[in-house]
């Protein structure tokens, strides 16, 4: 039976971990390793790292967060934010990251999911969409940290990466990222019946409840979570056992 | 007659890279400097009476002490240390004593429904127990987002009342401030800033809350030391010329077409009368910590506040002065006359509040400030095109009455000051950037 992930996801800038409202509004939560230490110690499955900024500043920051992580915490970790290039690839999985996800170098240049398909391996690479909604079932895929319009069709975006290497789809609703108002299962349901991978649903997580119908109406094979955790408003340990309750598999905490 | 700038032979002598550059512009420091703790440069103009601005008035503008630090960076500094709790007792005794149970309203809370104006009536009522009307000068053009969020904000349970300004006056007048000063967002500025006392004399308000002292921005920090506003801010002594648009209030009835009732809604509230309602303008930021990303916060929290749908052109930001189509464009002006775009404003205030760090406000600044806004610039340059049909009069007073990009760029060179701008290579740069 397919399990659910549940997958802290930590969004960084500078030194800090931060959180914002539509992925704006970016607020300091606090030291990153720590929240990290304590999520991989409470039974998350996997986390994510994102250096929110990267694409903004034209810089990448998160090889040494990741080198001191990475020791401490032996579950997968997906790093994204400033990924332009093979070798910002092969440099993060060599300080430990098992994962990488793309988004603005995507967009620029869609022959780099290919090659990095192609050197690491599908599963090493995640395509970040980050979705913004224009009309009844229609997304636009946004970049630079949801700053800029792509002009893509998210859900058709999605595809494309898919078809050109892309091993994983991290979904993030700019609509609902930070809101607490639940998560767009719509467009996660979409693309989850629209390509043959794993789907992480990301944003909008307000409690448990959320988590339970991404996985059941939204189709999520993983859920990303910030706000629900970085606040302490419930644990890994209570998702869990909702998504228990209503019958669906997670991993053991 | 307006000239079009096209037909103006321009002199691009004066913006050689080798060049004497004379004296600047608007009375502007002929020295760039730029603050050695935000980004903002020593160009930026105070807020000004702009029923008095014409095109010969000089700018003041933001102090710098000896040691590279701006105002605004001081009285950032002068924040950490005032005592909140101290100042949260004062507004509720300001509050006691202002509050009425008679039904009446007790304060007026003036806004456009962003995140401050949000944050301010919402905690006036629900914290401090008052009963705000809340009062509303619309913007040029809403955007959909700003539209939302403006209702938003009643939603979260107010009286407003909306006052939407003619629409051929507004954009007559918006038309003559550009020419005149290149000034697109003045008509809004004069209409808002005036609007508030004479909607709180009609009321029998006493009490008018603002919410940020434009000291916080770096206009005189003496400004900044007291709860209230200065009058001369929103009221007018009799005898005085107005000027709306740069161009004196009997010459836009002579000349123009506007009747006295059209221009009424610009007209401050003549001093006396100010004085005789018994009316206190005081600033919410002297009483409680303004911190903007967090107002952002709270009104999403309260209110379900929304951030616009892509980055504002010529900055990084989502989350504020969204409400305006106009608004990209008040900013780019800003960047032609003074070299301080968007980026460097939205900048400067994030460093203060500890949201971002120089090394990155520099970074977007570099980056964005001064950038076209594409999005609306069609739909801007329609709003503020004279057709025949519906301004007869002004129609002949313009060598050009529709306005378009070749327009804009034209006009924008006359704005530019030699000692700021360097035209090379068929490209126009700043010549000192941060």
């Amino acid at each position: 039976m397919r399990k659910i992930r549940i997958i802290p996801r930590l969004d960084i800038k500078g030194p800090n971990l931060i959180k914002g409202i539509h992925l704006e509004g970016l607020r300091v939560i606090g030291d990153p390793a720590e929240f990290a230490t304590s999520y991989y110690g409470s039974g998350a499955d996997e986390l994510i790292y994102t250096d929110v900024v990267a694409s903004l500043y034209g810089r990448n920051s998160l090889h040494d967060i990741i080198m001191h992580t990475a020791s401490r915490i032996f579950v997968p970790l997906t790093v994204g934010g400033g990924v332009r290039s093979v070798s910002d690839v092969e440099s993060l999985l060599s300080v430990g990251a098992d994962k990488i996800s793309l988004n603005t170098a995507a967009i620029e240049d869609k022959t780099l999911v290919t090659k990095i398909a192609e050197a690491f391996g599908s599963q090493c690479c995640v395509i970040e969409v980050q979705a913004k909604n224009v009309g009844q079932g229609k997304w636009t895929a946004m970049y630079n940290n949801g700053r800029e319009q792509s002009g893509l069709d998210a859900v058709d975006w999605a595809c494309e990466a898919v078809k050109l290497g892309a091993g994983e789809v991290l979904v993030t609703s700019i609509d609902r990222e930070g809101t607490r108002k639940g998560m767009d299962l719509e467009l996660t349901a979409e693309i989850a019946k629209s390509v043959n991978v794993p789907v992480i649903a990301s944003g909008g997580v307000g409690s448990k409840k959320d988590v339970t119908e991404a996985a059941i109406k939204g189709h999520a094979d993983a859920v990303s979570i910030a706000d629900l955790f970085h606040y302490k408003r419930e644990t890994i340990a209570e998702v869990k056992s909702a998504l228990n309750n209503s019958g669906i598999a997670v991993r053991s905490t | 007659m307006i000239p079009d700038p096209r037909n103006k032979p321009f002199d691009f002598k004066p913006f050689e890279p080798q060049s004497e550059t004379g004296k600047p512009k608007f009375g502007l420091p002929s020295e760039v400097k730029y603050c050695e703790k935000c980004v903002i440069s020593n160009q930026r103009p105070n807020s000004a009476i702009e029923i008095k601005h014409t095109v010969e008035t000089k700018k003041q503008t933001i102090f710098f002490s000896e040691d590279g630090v701006c105002d605004a960076c001081r009285h950032a500094e002068l924040k950490r240390k005032i005592n909140w709790e101290e100042r949260a007792r004062e507004l509720a005794d300001l509050c006691d004593r202002y509050r009425r149970n008679d039904g009446s309203y007790d304060c007026l809370v003036p806004g456009s429904g962003g995140k401050d104006s949000f944050y301010q009536a919402h905690l006036l009522k629900y914290k401090y127990g008052m009963n705000p009307l809340t009062v509303t000068w619309a913007p040029h053009i809403y955007t959909e987002w700003g539209w939302r969020n403006f209702q938003r904000w009643i939603g979260a349970g107010f009286d407003n009342y909306l006052m939407t300004p003619n629409p051929l006056v507004h954009r007559l007048l918006t038309r003559l401030a550009v020419d005149n000063l290149f000034h697109p967002f003045q008509p809004f500025i004069i209409g808002q800033k005036n609007f508030a006392p004479k909607m709180a004399e009609k009321f029998g308000i006493n009490l008018i809350f603002y919410g940020e002292n434009e000291a916080e921005y770096g206009n005189p920090s003496k400004d900044n030391s007291k709860a209230t506003r200065d009058n001369k801010y929103h009221s007018t002594n009799s005898g005085n010329v107005t000027y709306f648009g740069g161009v004196p209030d009997h010459r836009l009835i002579q000349d123009f077409g506007l009747t006295k009732v059209e221009l009424d809604p610009y007209y401050p509230m003549p001093v006396e009368k100010l004085e005789a309602a018994e009316i206190q303008v005081h600033y919410l930021g002297y009483y409680v910590k303004w911190h903007p990303q967090e107002a952002y916060y709270y009104a999403h929290e309260h209110g379900g506040f929304e951030a616009s749908p892509e980055r504002t052109p010529g900055t990084y930001s989502k989350y504020n002065s969204i409400d305006d189509r106009i608004d990209d464009f008040h900013y780019l002006t800003t960047f032609i006359k003074f070299g301080i775009g968007r980026a460097t404003y939205d900048a400067a205030q994030e460093i203060r509040s500890g949201d971002i760090d120089r090394d990155e406000g520099v970074a977007l600044v570099k980056r964005f400030d001064g950038e076209f806004p594409a999005r609306f610039a069609d739909e801007i340059f329609q709003y503020i095109s004279i057709d025949e049909v519906n301004f007869p009069t002004s129609f002949k007073m313009f060598e050009s009455p529709s306005f378009d990009r070749s327009y804009f760029d034209a006009l924008a060179n006359q704005f530019r000051s030699p000692h700021l701008w360097l035209f090379e290579n068929n490209e126009w740069q700043l010549r000192n950037t941060l």
